[in-house]
């Protein structure tokens, strides 16, 4: 076995060995994606037939077709997409300039206010759910989509990452720009960002991922089935005929498709965005 | 990383803007340069959904709130107290440790065994990383009824491939098992993740003295892959406890936000929402919370000091 | 429809502020979609719990509804029986952003602060569109007032039954002349019944299902039969228990028999057992759609006086108004109208096998023809019900603490005489348990 020594591509006996392996692991773990795949192209008599089978008798789109004609679920998608894209520009954001704020600038208190911050990495909706909802139903926002979005909006961990990262550039590359009378902003805008683009991405695929499939908040954050995200709806909502479930499949795809291709596309980044976020807490 | 200098700068700003501008100008362009701007959106927010609900969680622990939040009243340290005595928050929270212990060495092995295959095998490695990594991609709520689907008995795959005929979800002794497995298969992928890229970061130079030393595949993994990983595995350990006795997504979907076959899987999350939510006691769900939010912190600040130690122990 | 683009548009215009300015404009934006009318007439939000063959009646009744009334759009909403239907309907409440029109179980309304989380109805307007007073079963309507005030407008009856296979049960002699199930009066009576059934029972398919394993309806079925057993929990009062734990240690072992003398077997599917051949299952009514389609030859009794007086467990539906701050107008009106419609029209509701509350509906002759509907009808006039406090109701605290514990009796993990003990500390917990709502309620 070369330990990934940067020889050339072979079919070596361990490496037929080893592709078999990971061929069969490969099977086990999409085989429940693969099986609501089959599913959700069966009629709902066939979806619950006994014995089971694979593969549809007769394929049939009419769970999808149902789902996009009955059911609230193109609201939801597109509820989805904008609380995780206004979820991710401002988490972007936001803890860039922290980030930054943090790793370059000097006021008083900071240091007080980075323990602060980083003792944040603690709380979760899951941990402080009943005191967050009060809190925002005292703001008014239950049920609208200022209420979903901002409290996802603070997390301590993003900003901690890109202070870690702003933090490794260096001083030099800024320095110049001062001499040349640039403000910080300036300096933040059109230099730093650039310089950061892969950790603003990592950041940003991360909060992505996260906000699309968060369940917990938006499910205590939404009772109006109008208003409520991916996730949730096809938690909480039911379709008036009972449980289908060739269209929960279908409707479960619907919901978790859309990240699969992503990720066939954005492999790389979104490889390196986890790690990076993740590693970061090392 | 890099060095921590940072003496120079506020001075530099200050210096040149003073050259620059004068007079208002001058003046408001300084307070815009000052570091708190930078800083203040994300406190703001910061403030808003972590320290407002902190300080009303531990306000509202010592009275007897309702969910309309009109008329609450103080009363002490009562539910403090009657959570202490709750059997069923001590059975939710042993449910939540109990899937915290099954399901984070199943994580951890399983997530290294993964990035090890994936990392040693030399062709089309983009679809090993594809499949051990998308499930992770989907929503818990979508995983919960997938499961769900998956161990029904009569319908289900599981039992139809293996040949069972268990009921996993309706019966005590598997239905903390079936979630389990249900979140391995979830979770993995992000662990993997991890190892994976750990995995790469190793220096081949190691690798390659070894092999001149004439150490074999199994030593080279004794010796240097196990040592090297022991930083990735000490945060994947950390996370996965952190998130797992966070535990509740999953769970109340396949259960149907019911607590399982007997009682067996509610977790303290769902306790603490049934009592804010389904029982309309926020005082007494903001006071579990809070005995929550100790438990997490003691976690992590048990991490920090591990890691402290051991950095200690490498000077 | 078509709101949550507005708000949505609102909110991106909104977002490009914040972004600048870093100031949140969230009061102003984020009023939500529910509040803005729409344009095609008065709007009705309408949450319901209906799935099944419920659904499919509630469908069909809102669509006569919409036909009659075009000015009205009426938007209804199915959300999950159980903690997430009540858990989002009191935070929607709770935070202002309630529907027009809700429905909960009867028994809940106690524990759903009336004065807090729901409006009254205004019995005028309920007038005009038909409903009286005098035509409701008194009982059910006391249950809906509460301080004078109508928090609830009943709408059904559905009690726990016991469903027989008259194919079956013919085989095993336990068909009377009347062409129905004789008449069974004591344990000894059912157990008899079951060991003649099960002769005629096809190997394979279990005798009775009872629903062993599921924590609602085990506690349902022993409020029947400790009911029956002339049982109580608490005093008038609710200020002491007098849960008999004797009493309850009979009727757990009688429900324990059935398993251990193989008559169910737990976790088994009961309602395809039953259609494949079963002789007996125990369901509520609303399961009545569920063996009509396959067009099973079957009767359905309440639940047999084994232990002394008939009593069945029963819930009711109703509806409510949830509480919104400035309740009034058009569309207060229309969830009035809407409400009084359905109730009026529970022809088309008993088909899902609920008794109607709106008693003139029982004699209609169109009601009457609906078998096995009319044959359970009785079951109205003796309902087991959970105690009136706060903390009861279908999913309430009450039953999601004590519901477990008597499957645990089902299942054999704990002794009968244990589970009593059991059932008696939570229901004296329950006691000592601060209601949230504040007082009044109980």
């Amino acid at each position: 076995m070369s330990a990934g020594v940067g020889v050339r591509k072979s079919w070596s006996p361990s490496q037929i060995i080893l592709t078999v392996v990971g061929a069969a692991v490969s099977a086990v773990m999409t085989a429940p994606l693969v099986w609501t795949l089959f599913t959700s192209f069966k009629s709902e008599a066939e979806a619950v037939a006994v014995p089971v089978r694979w593969l549809p008798k007769d394929w049939t789109a009419q769970a999808w077709k149902n789902i996009f004609e009955t059911g609230n679920i193109t609201n939801w998608f597109v509820n989805s997409l904008v609380v995780s894209i206004c979820v991710t520009f401002v988490v972007v954001l936001v803890s860039a300039l922290a980030g930054y704020g943090f790793a370059r600038t000097e006021f008083r208190g900071k240091n007080a206010l980075l323990g602060l911050v980083m003792a944040g990495l603690m709380i979760s909706p899951a941990v402080l759910g009943v005191p967050l909802f009060t809190t925002v139903q005292s703001m008014g926002m239950i049920d609208t989509y200022w209420g979903m979005i901002l409290p996802q909006c603070a997390p301590a961990a993003m900003v901690y990452i890109l202070y870690k990262f702003f933090q490794g550039i260096p001083r030099e590359v800024e320095e110049a720009a001062f001499i040349d009378g640039a403000g910080r902003w300036r300096i933040f805008f059109t230099i730093v960002l650039p310089l950061s683009r892969p950790s603003l991405s990592a950041v940003g695929i991360f909060t992505f991922i996260a906000s699309w499939n968060n369940f917990l908040w938006p499910y205590m954050a939404t009772n109006n089935p109008d208003l409520m995200t991916m996730p949730n709806g096809i938690a909480t909502v039911m379709n008036s005929y009972g449980i289908q479930w060739a269209q929960l499949m279908a409707g479960g795809l619907m919901a978790g498709l859309p990240l699969i291709i992503v990720f066939v596309f954005f492999q790389r980044q979104i490889v390196a965005g986890v790690a990076h976020t993740g590693l970061a807490g090392q | 990383m890099t060095t921590l200098d940072t003496t120079a700068v506020p001075g530099a700003v200050r210096s040149v803007a003073a050259v620059a501008e004068d007079g208002n100008r001058a003046r408001l362009g300084r307070m815009l340069q000052h570091g708190g701007w930078f800083v203040a959106p994300f406190l703001l927010l910061y403030a808003l959904f972590v320290l407002v609900p902190i300080l009303r969680g531990l306000w509202l622990s010592l009275t007897d709130a309702n969910i309309t939040g009109e008329g609450a009243s103080f009363v002490g340290l009562d539910n403090y107290r009657e959570a202490l005595g709750d059997p069923l928050m001590w059975e939710s929270l042993g449910h939540s440790a109990y899937f915290t212990l099954l399901v984070v060495p199943c994580i951890v092995v399983a997530a290294f065994l993964l990035a090890m295959l994936a990392h040693h095998i030399e062709h089309a490695k983009w679809l090993w990383r594809l499949c051990f990594f998308a499930p992770f991609l989907l929503p818990s709520a979508v995983v919960g009824n997938m499961w769900r689907w998956m161990f029904n008995p009569d319908t289900g795959l599981i039992d139809h491939i293996f040949g069972l005929e268990s009921a996993w979800l309706t019966q005590k002794s598997t239905a903390m098992t079936a979630v389990v497995i249900a979140t391995l298969w979830w979770t993995v992928g992000f662990s993997f993740l991890l190892y994976l890229a750990a995995l790469q970061n190793i220096p081949p130079h190691l690798y390659e003295a070894a092999a001149l030393d004439g150490a074999n595949a199994w030593h080279r993994m004794i010796r240097i892959t196990l040592p090297m990983l022991r930083n990735i595995t000490g945060l994947v350990v950390a996370l996965q406890i952190l998130a797992s006795l966070q535990v509740f997504d999953q769970v109340v979907v396949m259960y149907e936000f019911g607590p399982g076959p007997e009682q067996s899987t509610r977790t303290l999350v769902q306790y603490t929402l049934e009592q804010g939510f389904t029982s309309y006691r926020v005082g007494y769900a903001s006071a579990i919370s809070i005995l929550f939010f100790l438990i997490i912190a003691i976690v992590a600040l048990g991490r920090m000091w591990l890691l402290r130690k051991r950095e200690e122990g490498t000077r | 429809m078509g709101q949550p683009d507005l708000n949505r548009r609102q909110l991106l215009g909104g977002l490009g502020g914040l972004a600048v300015a870093g100031s949140l404009g969230f009061a102003a934006v984020g009023t939500g979609a529910d509040a803005l009318a729409s344009g095609a007439g008065t709007r009705v939000r309408y949450w319901n719990l209906f799935s099944g063959g419920d659904g499919a009646n509630m469908i069909a009744m809102l669509d006569a509804f919409r036909k009659a009334n075009p000015g009205i759009d009426v938007k209804d909403s199915t959300l999950r029986w159980g903690n997430p239907y009540y858990t989002k309907l009191a935070m929607a409440a709770a935070g202002d952003r309630a529907p027009e029109l809700g429905v909960t179980h009867l028994g809940r309304l106690a524990g759903f602060a009336p004065e807090r989380l729901l409006d009254p109805f205004d019995r005028e307007i309920l007038a005009r569109y038909g409903v009286r007073e005098e035509d409701f079963d008194p009982a059910l309507w006391k249950r809906s007032v509460i301080d004078g005030k109508l928090y609830a407008l009943p709408l059904d009856i559905h009690p726990q039954l016991n469903f027989y296979r008259k194919d079956v049960c013919e085989k095993a002699g336990l068909i009377g002349d009347d062409g129905n199930l004789v008449p069974l009066t004591s344990t000894d009576d059912w157990f008899d019944a079951l060991k003649a059934a099960k002769k005629a029972v096809r190997r394979g398919i279990q005798t009775v299902g009872v629903h062993a394993s599921d924590q609602n309806f085990a506690w349902w079925f022993f409020m029947s039969f400790y009911a029956q057993a002339g049982g109580t929990y608490y005093d008038s009062g609710l200020t002491d228990v007098t849960f008999d734990t004797d009493k309850a240690t009979e009727v757990l072992e009688f429900l324990r028999r059935h398993i251990t003398d193989g008559y169910n077997v737990p976790g088994a599917p009961d309602a395809e057992h039953f259609i494949n051949g079963g002789a007996f299952v125990w369901e509520g009514g609303w399961s009545v759609p569920v063996y009509s389609g396959p067009k099973l030859d079957y009767g359905a009794t309440p639940l047999p006086a084994l232990f002394g007086k008939p009593a069945t467990q029963a819930e009711s539906h109703a509806f409510v108004l949830p509480r919104q701050a400035e309740r009034g107008g058009a569309g207060n009106e229309a969830a009035h109208r809407l409400a009084a419609h359905i109730v009026l029209h529970a022809v088309d509701w008993a088909g899902g096998g609920h008794i109607p509350a709106h008693l003139p509906t029982l004699s209609d002759p169109a009601y009457q023809k609906l078998r096995p509907q009319s044959e359970y009808a009785s079951a109205m006039d003796h309902m087991a019900l959970e105690p009136e406090a706060w903390f009861s109701g279908s999913s309430g605290t009450l039953s999601q603490r004590i519901g477990p514990v008597v499957v645990a009796a089902n299942l054999g993990s704990v002794k009968p005489e244990a589970v009593a003990r059991r059932m008696r500390r939570v229901l004296e917990g329950l006691l000592e348990m601060r209601n949230p709502m504040g007082g009044g309620a109980a």
